[in-house]
């Protein structure tokens, strides 16, 4: 073979090998699946996902989305990618350790990566169908339907009352999540906060339904938004951290304290029963009129409002709020929604 | 406790506010619409005509009716009746509900195939596998009742009466001035059943910047206009084997 034909061959060799090695589609480029590709947006959720997955006995014990979807779902788009060199990153998505021997799969959904989805939870449909004509005719029979949402064992029964529709998901939580104060950072404290040594407790807070459990308990199929109708429920946003910090403005507010647990949920989160999108809420949506106006709390925010106008007036240090708030918040200036009611 | 809302100044724009009263009396005995709807539209019975003669007009099906309609087994709609609910959410479904109510005992006969033998999920889940109609029949039925009385309308907020108060309470209501009260419409728009007829109520109310206003909705035999309140009065209509007829 004559010499240039050989020199053009080991190239042409070299371009084919490296070929197999390099990366072949987008896919490789990232660490990990996303679903905000064009392609993947054109995918009709159920082409992908099935509900339930046939691990859900052993993942969850109730029938669910437990598990990514099947080689089936990603192969016909993605084949040339899992010949893309030895260890291709495409199949660290799903899988433990990349190779032709890595079955495993990382528990499902990975929950040290981004979220990309949102939730969409209508308070205004789910508070008329489960809503009651009379609950003092059902003090002896049990409570809402929703009671065992989360999946555990149901509470045991006390003598306080039984608002059903709110209960139902939110239940006074018995750990105590994380706090932080809810500042809008456009508006400058008038002092460094002073110090505090308030510490609230477990019982102030509420919880949330935090997965599939509660909503398949009536959606799982049938009532529409069905189990396989993932995008009635779930929107696709920029990705995210879910920081399970809860922000507040009142952290010595105690949802369970006698005059506030014997109260309606909505007495004072009044909006609620016509909310059809919680994003749609600016802030906790308690208007503080409910309390600084009420023979309960007045008096008390009165006075230190007066302190803080009187503190001011003498140029002293502003004098800082803290019957409800933390020092944090309790030195920002009295919003107008505070006053002269 | 809620009685000040009226003079919230968040924000520039005038706003006001209104309590209805779920309280009522009917007859002899004191009722309290609790868990009930009403809306809010701008302007007051004049502009909205057209609604209050849709809201004589509709056919009311009762809770009853509708289920009896339905073919539903008296056993369940005795369970409904037992909680007055609406529908199988309403309340929890024991173990024992499931021994003595048909459509539950077969739900959690198909749950059980179908939730590899797991009771407990069978139990729970129970309502993934009612009939539709059994379901949420009503409500659909009620839901689309809504949106052919509303049509192109838009309440401009809604609101429930709750548990304790029995008050539906709107707040922030946008107000053109600050010195002038304008007119509103509230009503429940779907039936709410008192014993064995069902009340409308289409009242005009005036709300201004300055107080909040306060509603307690009139009750009557038959229908009437009363303090500017349109009240619609029917008799419920009763099934009497598998149909149902005004009596």
């Amino acid at each position: 073979m004559k010499i240039w034909l050989r020199l053009l061959f080991i190239p042409f060799v070299a371009i084919f090998f490296a070929a197999a090695f390099w990366t072949e589609s987008t896919a490789q480029k990232r660490d990990r699946f996303s679903h905000s590709t064009p392609a993947h947006k054109k995918k009709d959720c159920n082409s992908c996902h099935s509900n339930p997955t046939s691990n859900w006995v052993a993942a969850r014990g109730f029938p669910d989305v437990a598990d990514f979807p099947g080689h089936a779902a990603c192969f016909s788009c993605h084949q040339r990618d899992i010949f893309s060199g030895n260890r291709p990153i495409f199949c660290g998505t799903c899988h433990v350790t990349v190779g032709p021997r890595g079955k495993a799969r990382f528990p499902f959904p990975v929950r040290t990566r981004s979220q990309e989805f949102s939730t969409i939870f209508p308070h205004d449909v789910h508070q008329d169908i489960i809503a009651k004509n009379d609950k003092d005719k059902l003090q002896n029979v049990a409570v809402a339907h929703f009671v065992m949402a989360s999946y555990s064992p149901p509470a045991a029964d006390d003598d306080k009352p039984q608002f059903t529709n709110c209960a139902i998901c939110h239940k006074t939580r018995s750990d105590l999540p994380k706090t932080e104060p809810r500042i809008d950072a456009s508006i400058k404290p008038l002092a460094e906060a002073a110090s505090d040594t308030f510490a609230p407790k477990a019982a102030f807070f509420k919880d949330m339904p935090t997965g599939h459990a509660s909503c398949f308990q009536c959606h799982f199929q049938g009532l529409q938004p069905a189990g396989i109708n993932c995008a009635s429920c779930h929107r696709l946003g920029t990705p995210y951290f879910d920081k399970n910090i809860l922000a507040r403005y009142s952290i010595k507010f105690d949802h369970e304290s006698t005059n506030h647990a014997n109260k309606d949920c909505t007495t004072c989160h009044v909006r609620i029963t016509q909310n059809a999108d919680l994003k749609t809420m600016k802030d906790a949506d308690v208007p503080i009129l409910t309390c600084s106006t009420s023979s309960c709390h007045g008096s008390n925010i009165l006075e230190e409002i007066g302190k803080r106008e009187s503190s001011i007036a003498e140029k002293q240090p502003a004098f800082q709020c803290i019957y409800c708030h933390a020092p944090s918040i309790g030195r920002f200036p009295i919003p107008k929604s505070h006053q002269n009611p | 406790m809620l009685g000040l809302f009226g003079s919230m100044s968040v924000q520039a724009q005038s706003l006001g506010s209104l309590e209805v009263s779920g309280r009522l009396r009917v007859g002899s005995k004191s009722e309290k619409i609790t868990r009930k709807r009403f809306y809010l539209f701008t302007g007051g019975l004049d502009q909205h005509k057209t609604l209050t003669d849709k809201l004589k007009a509709a056919d009311v099906t009762s809770r009853e009716c509708f289920y009896c309609q339905m073919k539903a087994s008296p056993e369940y709609i005795a369970w409904l009746k037992t909680g007055d609910c609406e529908s199988p959410y309403c309340r929890e479904i024991t173990k024992d509900d499931t021994t003595k109510v048909p459509e539950f005992q077969a739900a959690y006969q198909k749950g059980i195939k179908q939730y590899r033998g797991k009771a407990d999920i069978a139990q729970m889940w129970l309502t993934t596998n009612l009939p539709p109609t059994l379901r949420d029949g009503f409500y659909q039925q009620r839901k689309s009742l809504l949106k052919s009385l509303l049509g192109t309308l838009k309440p401009i907020q809604s609101s429930m009466t709750d548990t304790v108060s029995v008050k539906a309470i709107f707040i922030d209501i946008p107000l053109k001035s600050s010195d002038i009260s304008e007119l509103f419409l509230i009503s429940n728009l779907i039936p709410i059943e008192i014993g064995d007829k069902s009340y409308v109520w289409a009242c005009e109310v005036e709300i201004g910047a300055d107080k909040t206003e306060k509603l307690v909705l009139p009750v009557a035999d038959s229908s009437k206009l009363i303090k500017k309140c349109e009240l619609i009065v029917k008799d419920l209509p009763k099934c009497t084997g598998g149909s149902c007829n005004t009596k």
